[in-house]
């Protein structure tokens, strides 16, 4: 997926059919940098720009954190064969997160997430995860790479997911896109998670292509269009919208098992971020509560709808 | 864990009880979950003190209803490259709407064309919306400067009779030297390309069936 290259004419390009490459992994500085700016510019004028905001600050810590951060250790070349050979995902999250350096990165990230301005029961949270035994700690942060979130620790669970996604995205970098193989639908093929949101894009070589990206390593990896990422099916996938049929954020709906996940037409609106524009289209969560659909799409900063 | 044991261990932390009971409850990973004690929804905002912001898009939203769109899949009618294409429309039939079509564009996930089309392919929508498009069978009789519609039956039943007669005089049982042979050679067929494998097997079996030698099941137009 490279950006269109300049003003130049390119003739070597036409009548060329390219394939989309299948998974695009993080630049972790860009990532959260650009998500950082999304969110500040979703915030003005929104309903929802107190929280927009306050993501937004929390991205730039994390993209802050990423510059100053030494190089990780990269993922080992044996595992990410293993995993290749036996169609798992390279990077493995029970390791991530009893490494001594993912530790270090949540300890920094937790003293810098406390200068962003926030309401009192986050700053609480952030404040008892400072205060936290390193077994308790332990046993959240095992929440956060089982993607299972206990409803009545959502807000300190959201900083240590933020944290994770810090490591996670750097670790995922270290990781090279052409080695990396189809899981399975809907499932990141670094980490095996399941996507928050997933993205139709208009850039060069992939052009109305749709790719779903993984909310916890910032990886986006290739999946068919009209097709249920919580189930695979092909089959009685439509589209629902909030008021008009002309949205760039539409909820894909499957009829085989009532789910739906956030599809973004970046095709039409490149500035579309998976996450940030995840938190920004609250009003299309609510609005589906009153569906026969559960939401199937992951995001650390959208839990419960 | 129990609760207790969860107050004993982390004594700063607010424990969330709904009607007395506290529930430790994971929220599933593909799950949706709703403390229904309280009556509360436990989400990321209410936790993190935005219920204020979670509210007031709630209030932005509830006068609106949530569109449905399609988009489908489908083979362009065109040529024999059949081209992968899909289709978007506003409505939807399966919820007993009536779909309109918006908006046809190239299939990127077809191995054939990779999301490309011609400039007849990328022309689909006005060819579905033509108002000129053929929608019932018509026809031209002899020496009539005219086209005029007929009913299907009616215009199935005058080509199988046709057909027949046409048949009925020209076919050839024998080729020159007397061997048997199946010859219809006076009427040709010619059928389109957006099909599958095996609607162009049964066409291609009607039309040998017959002694049909003039056939092509490629839309070379």
């Amino acid at each position: 997926m490279s950006s269109s290259s300049g003003l130049q004419p390119d003739p070597s390009m036409i009548g060329r059919l390219v394939k989309p490459v299948f998974a695009v992994l993080p630049d972790p500085t860009a990532l959260f940098r650009q998500r950082a700016e999304r969110f500040a510019v979703l915030a003005e004028g929104h309903d929802l720009a107190p929280y927009l905001r306050f993501l937004g600050a929390l991205s730039a810590v994390q993209a802050d954190l990423v510059a100053c951060l030494p190089a990780p250790d990269a993922v080992p070349p044996e595992q990410v064969e293993r995993a290749r050979a036996n169609a798992m995902p390279p990077l493995d999250r029970g390791a991530l997160g009893a490494s001594e350096d993912f530790r270090a990165t949540l300890v920094r990230f937790l003293e810098a997430a406390a200068s962003v301005e926030m309401p009192a029961p986050a700053a609480a949270a952030l404040a008892e995860l400072h205060q936290a035994p390193r077994t308790a700690l332990g046993e959240m942060i095992g929440n956060v790479m089982g993607d299972a979130i206990p409803f009545e620790m959502l807000a300190q669970h959201l900083f240590l997911s933020a944290a994770t996604q810090v490591h996670a995205a750097r670790l995922a970098a270290t990781l090279e896109a052409d080695k990396l193989v189809p899981l399975e639908t809907g499932l990141c093929p670094v980490c095996g998670g399941p996507p928050a949101s997933s993205v139709v894009v208009g850039v060069q070589g992939a052009e109305g292509a749709r790719y779903a990206a993984c909310a916890f390593c910032g990886t986006r990896w290739n999946e068919v269009r009209i097709k249920c990422l919580a189930c695979g099916s092909t089959k009685g996938v439509g589209y629902k919208s909030a008021g008009t049929e002309n949205a760039t954020v539409k909820a894909e709906c499957c009829d085989s098992c009532r789910s739906w996940v956030k599809i973004l037409y970046a095709d039409r609106n490149p500035a579309l971020e998976a996450v940030a524009d995840d938190v920004a289209s609250l009003g299309l969560d609510l609005l589906m509560q009153n569906t026969e659909y559960r939401r199937a799409g992951f995001d650390p900063f959208l839990i419960g709808y | 864990m129990t609760a207790a044991a969860r107050e004993a261990q982390f004594p700063s932390w607010d424990i969330v009880f709904f009607g007395g009971a506290f529930m430790n409850v994971e929220l599933s990973r593909r799950g949706f979950l709703k403390a229904t004690g309280a009556g509360v929804a436990a989400t990321s905002l209410g936790a993190m003190g935005f219920g204020a912001a979670e509210a007031a898009v709630a209030a932005h939203v509830r006068p609106l209803k949530l569109a449905n769109t399609t988009e489908t899949r489908n083979t362009c009618p065109y040529c024999s490259v059949a081209c992968g294409i899909i289709i978007y429309s506003k409505g939807d039939v399966r919820k007993g709407e009536r779909a309109e079509v918006v908006h046809i564009e190239g299939d990127v996930d077809h191995p054939t064309n990779l999301g490309t089309l011609c400039p007849k392919g990328a022309a689909l929508k006005d060819f579905v919306q033509a108002p000129t498009r053929l929608t019932q069978p018509r026809i031209r009789k002899p020496g009539s400067d005219r086209f005029e519609d007929v009913s299907w039956d009616a215009a199935l039943d005058r080509i199988a009779r046709l057909m027949k007669h046409d048949r009925d005089a020209n076919f050839l049982a024998t080729n020159a030297e007397g061997l048997a042979v199946n010859r219809w050679t006076t009427t040709g067929m010619l059928a389109a390309s957006a099909t599958t494998n095996e609607t162009a097997w049964t066409t291609f079996k009607v039309a040998k069936a017959l002694g049909i030698v003039g056939f092509d099941n490629q839309a070379r137009v």
